[in-house]
């Protein structure tokens, strides 16, 4: 038995020993500028809303589990939609690609994640950001957005049924960024509840469908900024995995390297609240394929926009996502077990 | 569209050393997921078979590592002697006596030897000789 083993033995971990996978950066193309409301209400009911999280963290018993998996279920990162798990991994680069009314957005992008303890983490990321307006006259300008960062409390996992329930605490810190790139000069924050449900309990006689899982988000976008609006964000990626189809379900003699093939749908969409836009939904449906690896994932999407307000072009997001407490499990860990 | 030469130089190093992450991939050995099984998953064999395999993409710690057959009531069929190879430490086995025809769950759990758990199960149908 090697040393590792033993440590993991005194310090009683062998439970929540876990696999690395976790949250590409979240989707920055669907902000919509609106109108307002007073920012010290809106400031008292962040914190407000920041003091129940910590308490439900506090209170919350610390189920055992491993981050990207929940039973039998391995739940690969998502390139869209924030996924559910605390981990330790570098979503680096990440790209993506669109034109919208306003013009071509070009975003180069990377997140960090640590975990602190199996189930809470702590994650910072930032972007850098093209824009070529379409209007010709304007040229083109570039520069970096607000960097973001955040803190991620998995509260309810079930191992039997692949479930897994966290809570997600963003912070854009305004004023950082370029302002001709969209970086608000204040900042903002995103509390939102994350899930994600594999359907291995689906009966014998949908077994092929036993492969499928979703992941989701339900949160809310809510700016400091006087003249900007407090929007909902909430989305949902369908994914299938040939991996679960192959080791769990039906050995259907797939090759190595397809069976760790997973395909998706992710639909992200916003809704602003108040203001100008109010109700006015933008969104993406993007559909893509994810290759997960031992320690190392790439995934490629089609950004397909739901309407003429959101753009009527077609882009493309990737990602290329290391699962660090594979590649260096000694450097990488939770720092509290 | 033209990315300044400064901003060319720090994604380059980005991807650098997104690679230099990826080379490294091969001094660990990370979670352990099974690479395929005997019998296979899902799989409807003619004949008991006298030991269940799985074989694993990563080493696994021996002492930490489990497999354990069941028949379609629960019972326990297994011959309780799993164990991982010594020769291959990525093959996890237990023996079986010889199984009626029925339907039989495989449930395993194995520690990678880097410390990282996974658990999974399967299914396989043993068929009467015609």
């Amino acid at each position: 038995m090697t040393p590792r083993a033993w440590t993991l033995i005194a310090i009683g971990a062998i439970g929540d020993i876990g696999v690395g996978t976790g949250g590409g950066t979240p989707d920055r193309t669907l902000r919509t500028p609106c109108a307002s409301r007073g920012r010290r209400s809106r400031k008292r009911a962040v914190w407000t809303g920041l003091a129940a999280l910590v308490a439900i963290i506090g209170l919350a018993t610390d189920p055992a589990g491993a981050h990207g998996i929940a039973g039998r279920r391995f739940f690969p990162a998502t390139l869209a939609i924030e996924d559910p798990f605390v981990a330790d991994e570098l979503a680096l680069p990440s790209f993506s690609y669109i034109k919208g009314p306003e013009g071509k957005e070009t975003s180069i992008g990377g997140e960090f994640q640590k975990s602190i303890t199996p189930n809470l983490g702590v994650s910072i990321g930032g972007e850098y950001v093209i824009l070529d307006p379409a209007e010709s006259e304007a040229g083109s300008t570039s520069g970096f957005a607000n960097p973001e960062v955040g803190v991620k409390y998995t509260f309810f996992r079930s191992d039997a049924h692949e479930t897994i329930l966290t809570l997600a605490f963003d912070w854009e810190i305004g004023g950082v960024g370029k302002e001709a790139v969209g970086a608000s000069s204040s900042s903002s924050v995103a509390p939102s509840l994350l899930f994600g449900q594999g359907l291995g309990d689906l009966p014998d006689a949908l077994a092929f469908l036993r492969p499928l899982a979703v992941t989701g988000v339900f949160g809310a976008e809510i700016p400091f900024a006087n003249d900007a609006a407090i929007a909902l964000t909430y989305g949902i990626a369908i994914e299938y995995s040939l991996a679960y189809l192959q080791n769990v379900v039906r050995d259907v003699g797939l090759p190595r390297f397809v069976s760790q093939l997973v395909p998706v749908v992710e639909l992200l969409f916003e809704t602003p609240i108040e203001g100008e836009e109010k109700w006015k939904t933008t969104g993406t449906v993007n559909p893509g394929l994810i290759w997960a690896g031992k320690y190392v994932e790439v995934g490629v999407e089609a950004i397909i926009p739901i309407n003429q307000r959101t753009g009527k072009d077609v882009g493309v997001r990737a990602l290329l996502h290391f699962f660090l407490d594979d590649l260096w499990p000694t450097v990488f860990r939770p720092v509290f077990q | 569209m033209a990315l300044r030469g400064a901003v060319r130089r720090r994604i380059m190093i980005a991807v650098c050393a997104a690679a230099l992450l990826g080379t490294g991939a091969r001094v660990a050995s990370a979670h352990a997921f099974p690479e395929r099984a005997e019998p296979r998953v899902g799989a409807v064999v003619r004949g008991a078979p006298p030991v269940v395999r799985i074989w694993f993409d990563g080493e696994l710690e021996p002492a930490f590592c489990q497999v354990v057959v069941s028949d379609g009531v629960g019972r326990r069929v297994d011959q309780g002697d799993a164990r991982v190879d010594a020769g291959n430490r990525r093959l996890l086995q237990v023996s079986v006596p010889a199984l009626q025809p029925g339907t039989y769950s495989v449930h395993w759990a194995v520690l990678s030897i880097d410390g990282h758990r996974t658990t999974g199960d399967y299914r396989f149908t043993v068929k009467g000789s015609e």
